[in-house]
């Protein structure tokens, strides 16, 4: 009986150490750097090099972190946007040729020039030459403009074909246009570099239709990212209560908010009974309880092997980054990690592989996250 | 006593009544919608719906708060505008089920007009998105009210 006892305390001993040497490992497998403190809410990232990093701050400026400081001077010419409820200063993306061609393109919220009650999406591009945005121009306005601050998605990311790619929300109150191809709320948006329409757009002969338009039926659409080889777009959007989602983009597509829907409304209201029909298509995630996905990058680099071909997602809610494990196009897992930093707005896959996370706050933070060798 | 006790009782049932049309009004526009974008609503969807509504926006805490939202706020509103009215009919002359209902209808023009303010231009009650939504709302905050002051009136 002694025995016996023995032998089962020493077995159940040994499990709790090995769980806790696991632990323990796969805690030391990476470590935070913080690059910058005391920024404004910062939104969108984008690498000039790997030392050289451009970051949106909400309430309108453009910064640059240069070798882990944090330049006093933001980035000049950049146009106003209107800091307001979920809008501001948001995406940005560098051109494909940007070596050469130093264009880089913003997304932003911004009053309608013509009536300051309403505001718009707006995507701008420029030159960046040092600290100075020259030859501004227009690429792409969100309309009919809205009452509304919220839901601009004003994510970019260009294909390998050299298109934009544009998130568009649904400004909360528009929800059922998403559904409507007259407008260009709860869209992806498809345009040339130079804010031209692409003559192969899926909606450029239909009358009424606007030419933009990619994919539709979105709601708040703030992650967007192509795979090594830019076969696959993917995207992901806010819910309401619960039903947020990570989308395959194709061309064409009717992604079904509000029709289909696995959220309800934040007031506990039914926002459709019906969650899938035929022509609508289905996420290839979805969560409820809603985690507020707000970024997400595809890692490709090598200096965390085991990552390689995931997504990462940046969540708001309760903060923490998903890593989701794809077979081709397949979800088979996720993983939550970086749980202990707040609320983190986006995350960024670095050139040399590490990756970037924005930190939400009126005093944000940017965090490279690096191997614990 | 009893009568006080019958007056708070009456109120309650205001309240549920007033949430259930609102939560009711959501439903249909919703659905009226979706049935417009060749959704298969049912008469048993629409059933399902209201049910679900009703109890998910009157009964159930909408997480942050501990509360149900739907009828705290109208409860708020209520109780300013009976408030208001109570007062009011000390010196006018107005049948209450008619003064009241009154009452009724302006606390829901308050909830429908000021929550965009509070919400950078947003509609939280997705029926009050538009005039014919914020006028239905109205009507079912008369309701509300009329049935209060209809059963005040036999106290």
């Amino acid at each position: 009986m002694k025995k016996q006892f023995l032998k089962t305390s020493l077995l159940i001993i040994s499990c709790f150490a090995c769980l806790g040497v696991y632990a323990n490992h796969h805690e030391k497998e990476y470590k935070f750097e913080t690059l910058a403190e005391g920024l404004s809410f910062p939104w969108g990232v984008a690498f000039l090099s790997n030392d050289e990093i451009l970051v949106t701050e909400k309430t309108g400026k453009l910064r640059v972190i240069k070798n882990g400081n944090l330049l006093e001077d933001s980035v000049s010419g950049v146009p106003d946007s209107l800091f307001k409820g979920q809008g501001g200063l948001e995406g940005i993306v560098l051109h494909p040729n940007f070596e050469n061609n130093k264009y880089l393109y913003l997304a932003f919220s911004e009053t309608d020039p013509g009536n300051s009650k309403l505001n718009t999406l707006r995507v701008i591009r420029g030159k960046l030459e040092g600290l100075s945005l020259t030859n501004v121009e227009t690429i792409f306005k969100a309309s009919p403009s809205r009452r509304t601050a919220n839901h601009y998605g004003a994510k970019m990311v260009f294909l390998k074909d050299g298109t934009l790619l544009i998130t568009s929300g649904d400004g909360f109150s528009y929800r059922e246009m998403a559904q409507e191809l007259d407008n260009h709320y709860g869209k992806v948006i498809r345009v040339n570099d130079d804010g031209s329409i692409p003559e192969d757009n899926p909606f450029i002969s239909i009358p009424g239709a606007k030419p933009e338009i990619w994919s539709y039926g979105h709601r708040n659409l703030q992650g967007i990212v192509i795979n090594s080889d830019g076969s696959v777009v993917y995207e992901h959007e806010h819910g309401p209560r619960g039903g947020d989602e990570l989308n395959i983009i194709e061309k064409g597509k009717n992604y079904g908010w509000p029709a289909i829907t696995y959220g309800i409304d934040y007031s506990g209201a039914l926002i459709s009974p019906f969650k899938e029909k035929e022509g609508m298509e289905q996420p290839i995630k979805y969560w409820v309880p809603s985690i507020a996905p707000s970024g997400m990058t595809f890692y490709d680099g090598d200096l965390f092997p085991d990552w390689k071909g995931s997504l990462f997602i940046s969540a708001l809610v309760p903060g923490d980054v998903r890593r989701i494990s794809l077979n081709g196009t397949e979800v088979i897992d996720e993983e939550i990690l970086f749980n202990s930093l707040g609320r983190i707005r986006n995350v960024v896959s670095a050139p040399d592989g590490s990756l970037v996370l924005a930190i939400d706050s009126r005093k944000g933070k940017i965090i490279r996250v690096v191997p614990n060798k | 006593m009893i009568d006080r006790v019958k007056k708070v009782g009456f109120l309650f049932l205001a309240i549920l009544l007033v949430s259930f049309l609102v939560g009711a009004q959501t439903t249909v526009f919703n659905l009226i919608w979706l049935s417009s974008v060749d959704m298969p609503v049912t008469f048993g969807v629409l059933i399902s719906s209201i049910y679900h509504d009703f109890v998910l926006m009157t009964l159930t805490p909408a997480p942050p708060a501990p509360l149900p939202l739907l009828p705290t706020i109208i409860s708020l509103g209520l109780f300013i505008a009976f408030g208001v009215t109570w007062i009011v009919l000390r010196w006018a002359g107005m049948e209450k089920k008619y003064a009241y209902g009154i009452a009724g209808a302006m606390a829901l023009v308050f909830i429908v007009y000021l929550m965009p303010l509070l919400f950078f231009g947003v509609d939280m009650l997705a029926g009050a998105r538009s005039t014919i939504g914020k006028i239905s709302l109205i009507i079912c905050g008369y309701l509300g009210g009329h049935f209060f002051g209809s059963r005040l009136s036999k106290v």
